[in-house]
């Protein structure tokens, strides 16, 4: 069964790196294992095996929910069922890099609710932090325990075509998708019987526990009551919310199941009020306290930033903590790992132009075609530019847009995300992926887990791996 | 545990219990109906089931169930009973096993399946109200074997047996209207049988009493049997088994609680049929229902206290 057309027709994107074939259209020797099951599997047996990774997530109740004419109807984030693939040496850079990173990063966090030395040093402008909407000045001089501000993140990065790995951001706020990590290789677990004990991949699965120990290491307390607050059932990720509260098995509780009274947090329990010690919070800054931010927020808990900065509750992340993945301030994460650390970037920065600056602007209009224009505090692929399929007008449209406010955009080169093979239409087909691994860190350091999510872009030829608009994911393999 | 995943917990299973009373009594009713409709009408199941604003009735087998199935504005259809439930244990999954999410999860995708609804139309509709009957049972059978005997199980046993406790005297309220319009007595026979049927209980009284039908044998199984599990007395015992289980562990506070429990309790224990005729089945059932209700609304103050 040597040909059986699942590889024929793969059509590889001009001038980008493909995670299965090398230039010279052999396949990667990561893929072997892979490919030789595939090789002796009929696209009938695939076609079926796909049918029922969709069955899992629904029984599972892997799903979201999306409410039209007052009915609800549960949807799963696509998936697709060929692994992608990463060596043992891809994997090591990967993890030293973004080890690096979030040092830096969290160094710097510190520094700008403390001393500011970076600003006095004229690295980085001050008015680029204190126009920034992340930027919260109730963090100020508050002491987080073992200066940790960034407990838990998830970088995204993509491969770009010279075959290097860049830091597309680094969401440091309340990153979803880890229970897709988790989720999809339970999926693959049950599709491929033995081949991921056969291909040495990595597990995964210690994720829980390791987020139990960093979130437990926050208190002074030996048994600390620790809860994950959730906006609520109408959140498209309230299923991860579930999946980590049950995986810990910690509480989950929402704004209206907690209180504070002189300075501590409560939760209402039937036994009385139980005091909580650490919260891992799937709400935003800007809804967290309605004393202190938005006053409408319903979702948060009023008083519970007075009771943080008395340090009688650990939140985490810190609040404040969006200041560091700004899409603005992240031009600036190379020069803060050689401020902080005296090293060179070990994965490099997408090159980005900051539209405030006139010969940047004019260099971004110039060769708008090639590049892509972002607002700095957008995210979900929302209110992009896509120069190269954009029109005229909407070109004209978008950068009388910028002029207004030009600070708040910046422009990247449009990327050649790398492709990986996907099982549509019982054939393999190139599509473009990202990478977002998980990262735990502490006063032990920071930990990550060999896997994380791989995010496609199932639309041919598309670049938009957001879930919320046609993306989907795959199972990651970390081989050891 | 969390005032809110109590709430939950005891929902959870109020509506499950809900839906599998409703489900036995679409059956019964069902085939009584075909057998003879004028007996057996669908207006006081509707009626029962819905709110004041329901103004759909129908004579139509199939279309009232359904209406009583699949019907989004209709309170109780089953499909709206399973979302909610599935809802509220979609919130505690950290406090049920994963056993019994992922059968509520699989219930409500079965009842969400396109083709369910064709089903009903072109199939047996006894097998499909079996069919949707079956999962109830899965639903506690999985709680029975995977269920840590704890706070968690104590909240949804509470709900359970109030649960039950009202919709055996909403069943035999529906009744007891249908027995007031006739005067004949094999018709009345007719009605006390299709009660005991409603319940799952002709099986029992059958081994009992035989085939003779004496009104007050029924009132006696339905409402003081200590041994069938959906007699009154049964879940009654049960209930105040699980809240004094929770009053001792201290996740509810005794107040009035251990005193309404009680009386009820014996109020049903210690009764004769002779005393149930002289205030009239009507008037107990009454008070039975007020007592539970005034339960209910003690319990709902743990979630809204504090």
């Amino acid at each position: 069964m040597k040909d059986n057309n699942l590889f024929s027709n793969y059509e590889k994107l001009a001038s980008t790196w493909d995670e299965m074939y090398n230039d010279s259209a052999e396949f990667r020797s990561q893929y072997n294992g892979f490919i030789k099951y595939l090789e002796n599997t009929s696209p009938e047996k695939l076609s079926k095996k796909e049918d029922l990774a969709k069955q899992l997530f629904m029984s599972q109740g892997v799903t979201f929910t999306v409410y039209s004419d007052n009915e609800g109807i549960e949807k799963i984030f696509p998936f697709d069922i060929v692994p992608r693939i990463i060596t043992a040496n891809e994997w090591q850079k990967i993890e030293a890099g973004i080890k690096q990173r979030l040092k830096a990063l969290n160094l710097f966090i510190k520094d700008i609710y403390n001393e500011q030395f970076i600003i006095k040093d004229g690295i980085i402008p001050g008015e680029l932090i204190y126009t920034c909407p992340y930027f919260l000045r109730e963090m100020k001089g508050v002491k987080v325990p073992h200066d940790v501000y960034i407990q838990i993140s998830g970088v995204d990065l993509i491969r770009n075509n010279d075959g290097e790995f860049y830091v597309l951001e680094d969401n440091l706020r309340t990153p979803s998708g880890v229970s897709y990590m988790l989720e999809n290789r339970e999926i693959s677990k049950r599709l491929f019987p033995g081949i991921l004990p056969k291909n040495n991949v990595r597990s995964v699965s210690d994720y829980p526990n390791l987020l139990y120990k960093k979130l437990k290491g926050l208190s002074n307390n030996l048994n600390p009551n620790i809860v994950l607050l959730t906006p609520g059932i109408y959140n498209s990720a309230y299923y991860e919310h579930t999946t980590l509260a049950r995986l810990m098995g910690i509480e989950l509780v929402e704004g209206s199941d907690l209180v504070v009274k002189n300075h501590f947090v409560y939760m209402k329990s039937t036994n009385g009020l139980k005091q909580v010690d650490v919260i891992y919070r799937r709400v935003d800054d800007d809804f967290l306290d309605p004393l202190e931010f938005n006053e409408k927020s319903v979702l948060g808990v009023a008083g519970i930033m007075a009771a943080y900065r008395k340090g009688n509750v650990n939140i985490v992340n810190a609040p404040g903590t969006g200041i560091a993945d700004d899409k603005a301030i992240y031009i600036y994460v190379p020069d803060m790992i050689k401020y902080y650390l005296d090293e060179e970037p070990i994965l490099k920065n997408i090159e980005t132009y900051q539209l405030g600056r006139p010969d940047e602007l004019e260099y971004v209009t110039k060769n708008i075609k090639d590049m892509v224009i972002k607002k700095t505090d957008g995210s979900g692929g929302y209110g992009m530019l896509m120069g190269h399929e954009a029109t005229e007008e909407d070109i004209e449209d978008y950068l009388n847009n910028v002029s207004k406010k030009p600070e708040n955009f910046i422009a990247q080169p449009i990327l050649r995300l790398s492709t990986a093979p996907c099982y549509i239409d019982g054939k393999l087909s190139p599509r473009c992926i990202d990478l977002r691994p998980f990262a735990l860190s502490g006063a032990d350091g920071v930990h990550i887990s060999p896997g994380g999510l791989t995010r496609v872009a199932l639309k041919k030829g598309s670049l938009v791996v957001n879930s919320s608009q046609g993306g989907g994911s795959k199972d990651t393999w970390i081989l050891e | 545990m969390l005032s809110r995943v109590a709430n939950n917990l005891i929902w959870l299973d109020r509506y499950m219990e809900r839906g599998s009373g409703i489900l036995s009594l679409l059956k019964v009713n069902y085939y009584a109906n075909q057998d003879s409709p004028e007996l057996f009408s669908w207006t006081p199941v509707i009626k029962n089931f819905t709110d004041y604003h329901n103004e759909y009735y129908t004579e139509d087998a199939l279309e009232c169930i359904d209406f009583m199935v699949f019907n989004t504005d209709n309170y109780n259809s089953i499909l709206n009973i399973v979302t909610k439930a599935r809802e509220n244990a979609r919130s505690v999954q950290e406090h049920i096993s994963r056993e019994l999410w992922l059968c509520i999860n699989n219930y409500y995708l079965y009842l969400t399946d396109k083709q369910l609804r064709q089903k009903l139309r072109e199939e047996d509709p006894v097998q499909f109200l079996d069919d949707l009957r079956k999962h109830h049972l899965i639903y506690n059978g999985t709680a029975d074997v995977t269920q840590e005997r704890g706070t968690s199980y104590y909240f949804m046993n509470v709900g359970k047996f109030l649960e039950r406790v009202n919709i055996i005297a909403d069943f035999t309220s529906i009744k007891l209207d249908e027995i007031a319009n006739t005067s004949d007595s094999l018709e009345k026979s007719f009605y006390w049988k299709n009660l005991l049927f409603s319940i799952g209980g002709y099986q029992l009284y059958l081994k009992t009493h035989k085939s003779t039908f004496n009104q007050d044998h029924v009132i006696t199984m339905v409402f003081q049997d200590k041994l069938f599990p959906r007699s009154v007395y049964y879940c009654v015992n049960k209930l105040s088994r699980h809240i004094t289980r929770l009053i001792e562990t201290n996740e509810l506070a005794k107040n009035n609680l251990e005193f309404l429990i009680g009386k009820l309790e014996s109020s049903i224990k210690y009764t004769t049929i002779e005393n149930i005729n002289d205030q009239g089945l009507n008037n107990f059932i009454q008070n039975i229902k007020e007592d539970i209700s005034n339960i209910s609304t003690n319990i709902n103050a743990v979630y809204n206290s504090k």
